[in-house]
């Protein structure tokens, strides 16, 4: 398609990043820094920007087949990477309000309060995306563009996947293709992957307009989980939801339920979660859990000015449920999560 | 009950239609009506922008593989040469005649004839390659005549003109409207130089200045042909074509 000229538009400069290693490739760089001191937190930021041959490899991590011959080494992976320059956060962060509410339209694993701001800024017309994180029968997880709000029944879209999804991959495939904006839900450390993108590039800036954040502890590789949970005897094709309640996992299966401390996680805990310190998702514009409301309500916690927004919205047309968020509950998993900080390697 | 039968005519009534009908024979015996072109001793004369057998120049290929992009069939494969560089094939079991690769070659390397009769044996043989493109295929030329179909106000007639029809037809092909790359959004540009990579003409550089830690890149509009090869490969999708 034919646009009119601009000038200026012919010559431009493009900042690469500082290296550590001044002599090697950035994904030499990366790797030394990031992925060899396993603090990689498999985000998958430097998959989605790589414009080369960046992928996850078979063992679920990031990986670089034949770098020294395709590696551009343009610097992308490295901008944008969240733990380059780890700068670890922690705590509750800074917020506008604190609440809890149970959406009336959508059934999720509490109150199904990620689906209904997604949802929601779509039917605002704030959005023309919204990034979910589906399941098969066998809990493997992909990601789904949700375009209608009828696309959402037939799918297991909410509720906890104890495994990690590609989601900012799908991300900068949802950012190229959208005309008015993605509202997408991630992890803690998807949540900065995206802030480090929208920090770098401003196609990220003015697209992604809503990112919901999730409480999280932690977080699995499919493989190690499948097999992890396959002892246990969980058996997949009947399990129908997963939660961390009171220091323990329940995984609610149609005729039976299996119960174990979630500090026996501690064996097949993936490295990158081992550093992480952030529970809360602190740079989300709205970050949602279980934890710090009544059962079957969702914790909400607004930081920004857009989800405030959504929010108003929300309560306007009488969509949720309201109750009471209780931040002290939060402190055990906030505190738990900060002290492995003391895992994170001095460089 | 409506009856089926002979209907029923008058005597001066049949007499007439007799006559009509015996004058219709009558008048195809003096002057025979001939409504079949005799190919292959004739040939139908068709008209300069015929859609069909395509030839190919590899003198005027950018390989910009836009004519396998366009290809609604996916009858065009683009083919490594040995040079390096990568000229179409063309499938003729799948090809449908449309010419959008004609139409949307920005060098003008793949043109038009008027050959629609080529027969093949097999299926494998349809796949045409680069360096049977760049001559028109080998035919036994049998006509002596040339067909015009000419529509008047009443009737369909032919006239037969007796001379051999050119083929390959001498055509001003029309230029396309010159376009050149340009960034959209250079705040989102990774610097990763796949477009510098990808460019045949030369017109996109980059410059690394490691003093200062910035990448300089710099589109010449006047070398760049237009192909759009650093559109498509853009990771980040901020290149455009404009017009120049």
């Amino acid at each position: 398609m034919a646009t009119e000229a601009k000038k200026g538009e012919l010559e431009w400069e493009v900042k690469i990043p500082k290296k550590k290693v001044p002599d090697k490739l950035f994904f030499e760089n990366l790797k030394a820094a990031v992925i060899d001191a396993k603090t990689c937190s498999r985000c998958l930021t430097c998959v989605s920007i790589c414009p080369s041959g960046l992928i996850v490899n078979e063992e679920d991590i990031v990986d670089f087949p034949h770098f020294d011959e395709k590696c551009l080494d343009c610097g992308a992976c490295v901008r944008v990477c969240p733990r380059y320059d780890y700068q670890p956060k922690s705590g509750l962060g800074t917020y506008l309000e604190f609440t809890a509410g149970k959406s009336k339209r959508f059934k999720g694993q509490d109150g199904a309060m990620a689906t209904e701001f997604l949802m929601s800024a779509m039917d605002m017309g704030l959005i023309d995306r919204g990034l979910f994180v589906d399941r098969d029968e066998v809990w493997r997880t992909s990601v789904f563009h949700v375009r209608t709000p009828d696309q959402l029944h037939p799918l297991p879209l909410s509720g906890t996947k104890y495994a990690f999804a590609d989601v900012i991959p799908e991300l900068k495939k949802a950012v190229l293709f959208t005309k008015k904006g993605v509202g997408v839900v991630g992890t803690p450390c998807m949540v900065s992957g995206i802030r480090k993108l929208q920090e770098e590039f401003p196609v990220f800036r003015e697209k992604v307009k809503l990112v919901v954040g999730l409480f999280c502890t932690e977080n699995f590789h499919y493989e190690e989980i499948a097999k992890y949970l396959k002892d246990k005897g969980v058996d997949f094709t009947k399990l129908v939801r997963t939660d961390i309640t009171k220091g323990k996992f329940i995984a609610k299966m149609t005729d039976a339920e299996v119960k174990f401390k979630v500090a026996e996680f501690e064996e097949i805990l993936p490295s990158g979660c081992r550093v992480c310190t952030d529970f809360t998702a602190v740079e989300s514009d709205v970050s949602v859990g279980s934890v710090g409301s009544a059962v079957g309500f969702s914790t909400i916690v607004i930081r920004t000015e857009v989800a405030k927004q959504v929010w108003e919205y929300i309560k306007k047309t009488g969509n949720v449920e309201l109750s009471e968020g209780k931040p002290e509950e939060l402190d055990y998993l906030i505190n738990h999560k900060k002290e492995r900080e003391k895992n994170i390697p001095k460089l | 009950m409506k009856k089926v039968g002979t209907p029923d005519y008058s005597v001066a009534d049949k007499l007439k239609y007799h006559v009509s009908a015996l004058s219709t024979a009558a008048k195809e015996v003096a002057l025979p009506l001939n409504i079949t072109t005799h190919y292959p001793r004739e040939r139908k004369r068709q008209p300069d922008c015929f859609r069909g057998y395509m030839l190919f120049d590899p003198e005027q290929c950018i390989s910009c593989f836009q004519c396998s992009f366009v290809c609604p069939a996916n009858a065009i494969w683009m083919k490594e040469a040995p040079s390096g560089r990568y000229y179409p094939t063309v499938d003729y079991g799948k090809c449908i005649f449309c010419h959008f690769c004609l139409d949307t070659c920005p060098g003008g390397a793949l043109n038009s004839t008027k050959i629609h009769d080529v027969a093949y044996r097999t299926m494998e043989e349809m796949l045409t390659l680069t360096e049977e493109m760049v001559e028109p295929p080998e035919i036994i030329r049998e006509d002596k005549i040339v067909v015009d179909y000419v529509i008047d106000k009443t009737d369909l007639s032919l006239r037969r003109t007796k001379e051999v029809d050119r083929l390959i037809p001498d055509l001003d092909r029309p230029k396309g409207v010159p376009m050149a790359s340009q960034c959209i959004d250079r705040g989102s540009c990774i610097a990763c130089k796949v477009c510098e990579k990808i460019c045949e003409s030369g017109a996109i550089s980059s410059i690394r200045d490691t003093a200062s830690m910035v990448v300089r890149m710099k589109i010449d509009s006047e070398k760049c042909t237009g192909c759009g090869l650093c559109v498509k490969e853009c990771s980040m999708q901020i290149l455009r074509l404009v017009r120049k």
